[in-house]
């Protein structure tokens, strides 16, 4: 009997216009967004290659080291999976300038140098099953109990001896199956398109990430599709339960992560960059004044000690001088990274606070959690930068002690060697790490569904089927 | 087969919409239910499709309680609504074969729909088209076609006829004598009160929830159920004397 729902389901679905329509946009859609993440991803595999060799020669010509300490560039290479879930790849930058003087950050984003982008943003797999598929799964879904209500089918199938739960599972299976079927061709349009290009050559690892980012696209459909179920056995007019759905989709979608934001940003304010300036600024003055107020009161005390040669008593000011100012300097360095890590440690919590707000809507958990397993989320990029600057006093070091060795060549002209310095390298973030990172997008999921489909049975069960 | 005992519905907002409802469908017999809007009939088909629950009392198919066990007794019964859509994308036929395997018939052929189709006076070309290009009244039919095909032992039809022109009404009771010989046990409530007369063997009037009268096939042949229906709808008979003296 539950088979015969299943079946009834999936034909009526499919005989009608909206399956067509379904199919079309999502053939034409996702072949698109694939297609273009693919040729992004090769155009920005050649720009890479292209800079990091760049680079290379850049550094190999100068003819001096002390030019070399001003600053060496670190591409990011994009990642494979950028080509489906781009994530923050164009936002941030993708270059890390290492010099001696400075912290390293990431400039020349894509966005930077081309800002039309940013208003956008980008036609990734991930963006289509986040909006246009989601809208979808309600399609599918917004009048399934309640529409059969209004056609008087309801009545007609509970007037046989059908029970209600195998009704609604019958429903359910078939409708999800509906809904996959206009995305079968098209997904595995996409897979071949991944497997056969030229520039993409993906990993066992890559394959395995592809196949959790695409679970989790299937559980934020099926977080729509039971959502939509769960509101059809909740009214009593099918247009009454799509205004709704349509009402909680933008919540979802468009409010929370934002609205998750602000929130955060009053609850765990972070002081502004102003703020820490002005605070690093304070305690220099502070210090500096110590150290002007000290040195008369020292001379004053020690006056009596002073030996008669000015000379030696020169240096004896000198001595004091330069120990009270590699104190204070320690003391100012000290300041600065105790303010800057309390900024950071702020921002984090911060970020953290706002991400978890957020995941109460699914839209949310798919963004973090797909962004995690392709590896373009902002972790990544925290992980870059931090190996950057882990990297930077390797760097240093080395350069240093060619600067060292290499003066007396320098008259002579002689290229530098770039042979024996040391190369930065970041660890790729193994699977297993990034699947528990994305665990609580994965289980949220799983528990919307739950929730959402248990909700159905149980209103189904007392549902006035007049 | 079909018997309501003493059969109570309060709905929430504390209408009484049956109150104390007795009547019984034997096999082979046509049992009308007549009644201004409002008067309860489709809330006693209702009941006994286990829809709502009663307030008190029973109904019973095949004397199972429809409340306490509605999967059995549905397996007992076949019900036609008043206006059915069905599923517009579907053919004729396809719905024919939906129901039917829901009503535990899967081992129809092609020519068992057409022929429920036919009896039911759908012209052939139909069998094969869309439902959403149906008439009302075409939709009705293929709902008779849908109860018949199921071939319950009783029938519950609430306003069969509602949608039908006269000469398709003509050939449903045709049909509904035909399912009476076959020893099915019918209740339908009607608002046709000359068909009624003709073809019931038992009608019932109902009136704010209580059936203020009830006759044979056989007493209304030398009685007037036009007139009747009529005065006690305005209230010039009391109800109460009719009943008891009918039971
Ligand atoms: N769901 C409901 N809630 C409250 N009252 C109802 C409901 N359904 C029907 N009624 C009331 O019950 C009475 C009987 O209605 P109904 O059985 O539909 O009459 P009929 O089918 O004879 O026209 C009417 O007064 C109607 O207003
Ligand atoms: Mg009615």
């Amino acid at each position: 009997m539950i088979r015969d729902i299943i079946k009834k389901e999936i034909l009526d679905n499919i005989t009608s216009p909206k399956f067509v329509f379904t199919f079309l946009l999502c053939t034409i859609l996702i072949l698109l967004s694939v297609y273009t993440g693919v040729a992004n991803y090769s155009a920005e595999k050649k720009e890479h290659t292209a800079s990091v060799a760049l680079n290379r020669k850049n550094m190999e010509s100068r003819r001096d080291y002390q030019s070399l300490a001003s600053g060496i560039k670190i591409n990011k290479p994009p990642q494979v999976l950028g080509t489906i879930v781009t994530g923050i790849e164009e936002a941030v930058g993708r270059v890390a300038p290492v010099n001696i003087a400075s912290d390293p950050n990431l400039i020349e984003s894509k966005y930077e140098s081309n800002p039309v982008f940013a208003v956008f943003g980008a036609l990734d797999l991930m963006f289509i099953v986040k909006i246009v598929l989601s809208l979808f799964a309600i399609l599918f879904t917004y009048d399934a109990i309640v529409g059969e209500k209004e056609r008087g089918t309801l009545k007609l199938a509970l007037s046989n001896s059908v029970p209600r739960d195998k009704f609604i599972l019958g429903k359910a299976i078939g409708g999800y199956i509906s809904l996959l079927l206009p995305l079968l061709i098209p997904v595995l349009l996409s897979l071949i398109i991944l497997l056969l290009a030229p520039d993409l050559s993906l990993g066992r690892a890559e394959w395995s990430r592809l196949f959790f980012i695409f679970c989790m696209f299937f559980l934020y459909l099926s977080v729509f599709f039971s959502l939509g179920l769960f509101v059809s056995t909740r009214t009593a007019r099918s247009s009454t339960s799509f205004l709704v759905l349509l009402f909680i989709w933008v919540v979802f979608v468009m409010v929370v992560p934002k609205v998750a934001v602000i929130i955060a940003s009053r609850i765990k304010p972070v002081p502004s960059i102003h703020e820490i300036t002005s605070k690093k600024d304070a305690f220099l003055r502070q210090v500096s004044a110590e150290v002007n107020k000290g040195l008369p009161e020292w001379i004053q005390k020690n006056a009596r000690n002073f030996p008669r040669d000015q000379k030696a008593a020169q240096e004896m000011i000198m001595k004091y001088v330069k120990e009270i100012q590699d104190e204070a300097t320690t003391r100012i360095d000290a300041n600065n990274a105790a303010l800057e890590k309390d900024y950071q440690l702020k921002k984090k919590e911060q970020q953290n606070l706002a991400v978890n707000l957020s995941r109460i809507s699914p839209a949310s958990a798919l963004t973090f959690g797909s962004m995690t397993l392709a590896r373009t989320g902002v972790d990544e990029y925290d992980r870059f930068l931090s190996s950057v600057r882990t990297y930077k006093p390797i760097y240093t070091k080395w350069i240093n002690s060619k600067m060292g060795t290499t003066i007396s060549v320098l008259t002579g002209g002689e290229q530098v060697r770039i042979d024996d310095m040391p190369l930065h390298h970041l660890e790729p973030e193994n699977l297993s790490s990034s699947l528990y990172k994305a665990l609580p997008d994965f289980s949220l999921m799983i528990g919307m569904i739950i929730v959402f489909f248990a909700g159905a049975c149980v209103s189904f069960l007392r549902y006035d089927v007049r | 087969m079909i018997e309501a005992r003493n059969l109570s519905k309060r709905y929430e907002d504390n209408v009484l919409a049956l109150d104390d409802l007795n009547l019984r469908v034997n096999p082979g017999e046509i049992y009308c239910l007549l009644g201004a809007n409002g008067a309860g009939k489709t809330t006693t088909i209702n009941i006994f499709l286990a829809f709502i629950e009663p307030t008190s009392g029973q109904a019973l198919l095949n004397d199972i309680d429809a409340a306490r066990n509605p999967l059995q007794a549905k397996e007992y019964v076949a019900y036609v609504s008043e206006n059915v859509m069905l599923y517009g994308n579907f053919t004729a036929r396809q719905n024919l074969d939906f129901f039917a395997r829901l009503g535990g018939k899967r081992n129809l052929r092609k020519d068992d729909y057409y022929q429920a189709m036919q009896k039911v006076g759908l012209p052939e070309k139909a069998f094969e088209q869309r439902v959403r290009e149906f008439s009302k009244g075409m939709r009705q039919k293929l709902g008779i076609a849908i109860a018949i095909i199921k071939d319950a032992p009783a029938l519950l039809l609430d306003e069969p006829t509602s949608g039908l022109d006269p000469k398709a009404g003509a050939e449903f009771l045709e049909t509904l004598t035909e399912l009476r010989s076959a020893g099915k046990a019918i209740l339908m409530s009607t608002h046709d009160i000359f068909r009624s007369k003709d073809v019931a063997d038992r009608v019932g009037i109902m009136k704010e929830g209580r059936k203020v009268m009830e006759r044979t096939g056989d007493e209304l042949k030398h009685e007037n159920l036009q007139h009747l229906y009529l005065d006690y709808m305005r209230g010039s008979v009391n109800p109460e004397t009719e009943v008891k003296a009918n039971d």
